[in-house]
């Protein structure tokens, strides 16, 4: 048969799509065809059939009378070019029910096109596939072989596992049928439904067919039954495991030439059967040394007389039994054989030869590296070729070859490649592998810092965060072990501070995030040692990569990517010890940043520089990411605190009863009211993406004013503790007040700040042996503070042991690289220890702020520790709760020394004591006219004057702006005093800050001045009392924030001090604003 | 098993799609074919005809193994369980039993006679696996099929409205 039955339309419309010059005129003569079609099957309504004009006898010359129904030669040529029309890409399905109606046809080649044309075009869920079921049983059983066929292939096609049990009884029984044609067609038909529906054909029916199809009496049987055979052995080996013998019977008689000629291809006697045989046997011998042991000897033959013949039809025999030979229990004169058979592919010259002989090496290296060796030329000249798979193929061989010997060259070579590839695909395997093997078998941690730099320079989009990770924590941790030399760490560092360094000065602006994030990251922790760039280049190197176009482009990552360049930035103004201008410049830019948590840390950080530039060496310690923190977790650092104040009349707390964030509290029974008089509930987390979270582990914690230095936070909690942080920080020194304002309303008089917890204050003798608990490791952490005191901790949290055992983990995991940890873990674990943080902040900074002070005093005694802060010592220290001995009470001023002296001082300190307690009674007893009894005021102001920062002259500024939060100015919030006061219970974050003031707001109504300068609408000023309350809202209303000033003129002096509280419904807004505050006031 | 077998032509216009594993929509299955040829077309013949990589539509690790002849890419994306040489040569006797078929088969057959190119297909791969490599028994199978279409053309007589009699009547004169 020829073209002739086509009609002239068809051939002149592919000749027309052949000469189309483009995909539009190519559509356009196709929707054209699609118009003809479906005149054509208009013109076959039941209706339009007239008469049928007789055409030639078996001629195909259509006549125009001839309907699409009547004349299935015309139906035939419809559908084809039906189906012509559908692969191009075109909707025909207006022609489908005529392709089920040939599918009902006599002829069994109508019936095979109406069948095709269904299995090409119809959908699996296509109703047409259920109207066929029918037409298919039938065939099935037909009398007529070729319609059975036919029906075979159309049940593969179109059944869908819905429909397998309409077909499946049928298609069993034919595997019994007479013609071998059918037989082996209904072995693969039984197979497909048993995939589409294990349960309609269960597995174990399916096996025992195949291995009974197996022994057909016919070969072309048994060959579509070896298909069907490894299909299933891939799945579940076992039920095949005593075909072993039997097949290599087959392989034996098949290599014998038993076989009929005609099966012969190219001479080799049926090489698909032998390639299937081999590919059985590989899946059987596999981790099987019995089974493997049974096929060495067919193997070896199969082997040499494919090799014997080297025509492309017995390479393939061949190849197949290289895999073979290098997947089972591995023989060595096999081993030896399947090694030359590599050799000859390698050395082909036919590109498919080599291609299979480099795949075929790849799999035997790997457990037999010996084999590589031969090659090794061979490998190099596939490494230079053109062609795209042969060099994938050889970048694969590589990889598997990789040894600590070679991988700095292999590596270069994989790199090499994905710096040329343009193929998402390879470029992301490539990248996978060269992180494998840089991690496995790097010589040396330069090598490695070098190597997966690199990496992040050319596709550090597709690194696997934790890379990253672990690069910095290489950097942090170096060789990790104790006895290690220093040195070697140190020039690590050193190395990866000036590699980074170069990349700052030469590309900062085709970085991507990955190498932006580590390498803000490095230059922060250890900026200070880079030799070929000074520090502050470095600083204004970081600026101009914050302010460059390239990290606002950093997509979703920008705002953690900018945070993470400004706690650089922060880190080395302190390890400069100055702020260069453009520094300053960057973070006052920032104060305004609609990034809240941006704007807060700059906030803190400039309210650090201007007040006590000193301390940034202990907020930002160097070297210190690997330092771990010890949180006090019970608090009971409150301990004595929260019992003077009961003692002195204050109300318990009480939890509330329809509390429902009980998980939040660690534990339902809180027997002490120290943990809970914490309200933690406000301090809500923003957001806990990936970024954000390391970035507060990073920053944030590091920097509380509270200067509390080393807290490097478990990497969990990072991410919510600067919230919770927040409202204690600008607070500290007047940290009794907090827990009255907190429990009692705060409108109207101020409580009367609770006796020093100094009373019950301990001998000697526990504290000295207190210090070897706190014994910080490193001399500048007072991270050791509560934890590792012996407190008898009277409120411990109840924790599961799961979540102590997840806190173990994180710890373990990220401790030593905290800094820019992973994404937090799951909230219960996190919560605890962030809110314990928050506390043992505030605490803390006591003795920090008062260390410049007590530190260069001799140590001996404490020369009358002032008004400074015995209490807040005694509770940190927790003495109160160690002896129920009311021994001298002057422990507490040693106590201070001891916390803030180096540690060989606090020896001597230790020793000292008692001869300097006497004087010390009157000591807690605050200083009788302070309102504040620790009169930190005064530390404050001197340190304000002592050291004002040159650079940092950003108050005007400040001074003159209106605060914004989240970028947006605050607008005044217009209410009376009653609205003020009904809403000031309501606000659940507080945030109280006391400031000594300077002259601009020495006065009360300067104060309120200064308040109405920063947006916020006066809503009283009350001169009697020196106070006034000032209200603002952010975000169109949603957030307000409600303000409460008391001007408090300071004994003896011109000075003044504000109490300012803000109450906020959004935590952050009041925290920035209070901070905003103080910082306006200074 | 056997994903799909598509043959494009030098200029990427297909003239056989035939998918194994199904991969549903137009605009999908037309994907998959710009997609093969996009990437066949751009290998000189000098270079193997294994394209490793990943379809998405059929997943990843599927090996393209393409055989070029004059005006025709023959593809065939297989997964692990085909063996490369294996599926090379069947690409050959697909098109050795094309040509003795047609007698010297050339791009216009396979558009013209695109369902007789599916019947011989059909017997060389059915349901995604190798059924029969002979290419004896692929003719016989189609010669027999011919035959008997021919046969039951001149049972049915001269009259194209006999066959469309007997359809509706024959229901039962088979079985």
């Amino acid at each position: 048969m020829s073209g002739m039955h086509l009609s002239r339309e068809f051939f002149e419309l592919i000749k027309s799509i052949g000469e189309s010059k483009s995909k539009q005129e190519e559509d356009r003569i196709i929707i054209n065809e699609i118009a003809v079609l479906k005149k054509k099957l208009e013109n076959d309504k039941p209706g339009s059939i007239t008469t049928s004009i007789p055409g030639a006898p078996g001629g195909g010359v259509a006549t125009g009378g001839n309907t699409l129904t009547t004349n299935k030669k015309k139906a035939r040529e419809f559908l084809v070019r039906v189906l012509y029309v559908e692969m191009l890409g075109h909707d025909g399905s207006f022609g489908y029910i005529k392709a089920v109606e040939l599918a009902a046809s006599q002829s069994i080649v109508h019936k095979r096109t109406g069948y095709m044309v269904c299995a090409c075009c119809l959908s699996p869920d296509h109703p047409f596939r259920f109207m066929l079921v029918n037409q298919m049983q039938r065939d099935l059983v037909s009398s007529n072989l070729l319609e059975s066929c036919g029906a075979l292939i159309a049940v593969t096609n179109l059944i869908t596992p819905d429909l397998v049990g309409t077909v499946s009884s049928q298609v069993i029984g034919l595997l019994d049928h007479s013609a071998e044609t059918v037989r082996k067609k209904a072995i693969v038909a039984l197979h497909r439904l048993h995939q589409l529906s294990p349960d309609a054909v269960p597995q174990q029916e399916v096996i025992e067919k195949t291995r009974k199809m197996l022994c057909d009496r016919d070969p072309a049987v048994m060959g579509s039954t070896l298909n069907v055979i490894e299909a299933l052995a891939r799945v579940n080996v076992q039920p095949f495991k005593d075909l072993v013998p039997s097949l290599i019977s087959i392989l034996k008689q098949i290599c014998e030439r038993r076989l009929p000629s005609e099966y012969d291809y190219h001479r080799i006697p049926a090489p698909w059967m032998q390639m299937k045989i081999v590919r059985i046997l590989s899946v059987i011998g596999k981790n099987d040394i019995q089974a493997s042991e049974g096929m060495y000897e067919i193997l070896g033959d199969c082997l040499r007389k494919a090799e014997e013949a080297g025509i492309n039809a017995s390479n393939a025999i061949v190849y197949e039994c290289i895999r073979c030979i290098t997947v089972i229990y591995p023989n060595p004169v096999l081993l030896d054989a399947a090694g030359n058979s590599i050799s000859r592919f390698l050395s082909s010259r036919s590109q498919n030869l080599r291609y299979l002989g480099v795949t075929g090496l790849a799999s035997i290296v790997e457990r037999h590296p010996k084999y590589a060796a031969d090659h090794q030329l061979a490998v190099i000249e596939c490494l230079e070729d053109k062609d795209d798979t042969l060099l994938r193929k050889t970048l694969d061989l590589l990889y598997r070859m990789t040894n600590p010997v070679n991988v700095e060259f292999i590596t270069d070579r994989l790199l090499h490649f994905l710096r040329g590839s343009t193929d998402p695909y390879l470029k992301k395997d490539l990248t996978g592998k060269i992180c494998t093997i840089a991690e496995r078998y790097a010589p040396n941690n330069g090598w490695y810092v070098r190597t997966v730099t690199e990496l992040f320079k050319i596709a550090g989009d597709l690194v696997d965060p934790a890379v990253a990770t672990n690069l910095m924590s290489l950097v942090a941790e170096g060789t990790g072990n104790e006895d290690a030399d220093d040195e070697a760490d140190m020039l690590l560092r050193k190395q990866a501070v000036e590699l980074y360094v170069t990349l700052l000065a030469s590309a900062p602006n085709r970085m991507n995030r990955v190498l932006v994030e580590t390498l803000a990251w490095v230059l922060g922790e250890y900026g200070y040692l880079s030799s070929i760039m000074p520090l502050d280049a470095i600083i204004d190197g970081m600026c101009k990569l914050l302010q460059s176009g390239n990290t606002a482009k950093l997509g979703g990552g920008a705002p953690s990517t900018r945070r993470l360049i400004l706690s650089a930035i922060m880190k080395m103004v302190s390890q400069y010890g100055n702020c260069p201008a453009a520094a300053a410049k960057v973070i006052d830019d920032y104060t305004k940043s609609s990034d809240p948590d941006a704007q807060k840390r700059c906030l803190e950080f400039q309210t650090l520089l201007t007040t006590a530039p000193h301390m940034l060496g202990e907020v930002f310690p160097v070297d210190a990411s690997l330092e771990d923190v010890d949180v006090d977790e019970n608090l009971s650092f409150l301990n004595g605190l929260v019992s003077e104040a009961i003692s002195s009349g204050a109300r318990p707390y009480q939890r509330p009863e329809d509390d429902d964030d009980d998980d939040m509290y660690v534990g339902g029974s809180l027997s002490s009211e120290t943990a809970s008089t914490f309200k933690v509930t406000p301090y809500e987390k923003p957001t806990t993406t990936y970024g954000q979270g390391r970035m507060a582990g990073m920053g944030s914690t590091n920097m509380g004013p509270g200067g509390n230095a080393n807290v490097t936070l478990p990497p969990g909690s990072g991410g919510t503790s600067q919230a919770a942080v927040t409202p204690s920080l600008p607070i500290t020194p007047a940290q009794p007040q907090l827990m009255m304002r907190n429990v009692a309303n705060v409108w109207g008089k101020q409580q009367p700040p609770p006796p020093p917890a100094s009373t019950p204050a301990p001998v000697s003798t526990p504290a000295s042996s207190g210090y070897r608990g706190f014994g910080a490791p490193a001399p500048s952490s007072y991270g050791g503070f509560g934890a590792s005191s012996p407190v008898p901790a009277p409120a411990a949290p109840v924790k599961t042991a799961e979540q102590l055992e997840k806190e173990r983990l994180a710890a373990a995991l990220f401790g030593g690289i905290s800094t820019t940890s992973q994404p937090p873990p799951p909230p219960p674990a996190a919560v605890t220890p962030q809110i314990l943080t928050a506390a043992s902040i505030t605490p803390a900074a006591t003795p920090v702020v008062a260390a410049p002070i007590s530190a260069p005093a001799p140590p001996v005694t404490a020369p009358a520790p002032a008004a400074a802060a015995p209490a807040p010592e005694i509770d940190l220290l927790d003495m109160g709760s160690w002896g129920a001995d009311p021994g001298p009470v002057a422990t507490a001023a040693p106590s201070t020394l001891d916390m803030l002296a180096p540690t060989p001082l606090i020896q001597e300190t230790v020793a000292a004591p008692p001869p300097a307690a006497p004087p010390a009674p009157p000591a807690p007893v605050p200083a009788p006219a302070s309102v504040d009894p620790f009169a930190d005021a005064g530390l404050l102001d001197g340190y304000t004057e002592s050291a004002p920062l040159p650079s940092f002259g950003s108050s005007d500024t400040l001074g003159s702006a209106k605060f914004e939060f989240g970028g947006v100015a605050v607008a005044p919030l217009v209410i009376t005093t009653p609205q003020f006061g009904e809403r000031w219970g309501r606000c659940p974050a507080t945030h109280p800050v006391n400031v000594p003031s300077s002259s601009s707001a020495s006065t009360l109504s300067k104060f309120m001045a200064l308040c109405e300068r920063a947006g916020l609408h006066k809503v009283e000023e009350i001169p009697a009392t020196n106070e006034g309350i000032a209200a603002c809202m952010a975000d169109g209303g949603s957030a307000v924030a409600l303000v409460h000033g008391k001007v408090s003129p300071l004994p003896g002096g011109q000075q003044s001090r504000v109490d300012i509280t803000v109450k906020s419904t959004d935590a952050q807004l009041g925290g920035t604003l209070a901070m905003y505050l103080q910082n306006m006031i200074r | 098993m056997i994903k799909g077998i598509i043959i494009v032509n030098n200029s990427g216009k297909p003239r056989l799609v035939k998918f194994y594993q199904n991969v549903f929509g137009e605009e999908r299955q037309q994907s998959v074919i710009r997609r093969v040829f996009q990437q066949v077309s751009t290998r000189p013949d000098s270079f193997c005809n294994y394209l490793e990589g990943s379809v998405p539509e059929w997943g990843e690790n599927i090996k393209l193994i393409y055989r070029h002849y004059a005006t025709l890419y023959f593809v065939f994306a297989v997964d692990a369980q085909e063996s490369d040489l294996g599926i090379l040569d069947l690409i050959q006797v697909f098109v050795e039993a094309l040509d003795k078929r047609f007698a010297n088969v050339c791009e216009l057959d396979l558009i013209f006679h695109s369902d007789k190119v599916h019947y011989i297909l059909d017997e060389i791969v059915m349901g995604g696996m190798v059924l029969e490599t002979n290419i004896n028994s692929i003719l016989q199978a189609i010669n027999d099929q011919e035959r008997m279409h021919n046969d039951s053309m001149r049972k049915a007589g001269p009259s194209d409205s006999v066959d469309t009699i007997s359809t509706k009547l024959g229901a039962g004169r088979n079985w």
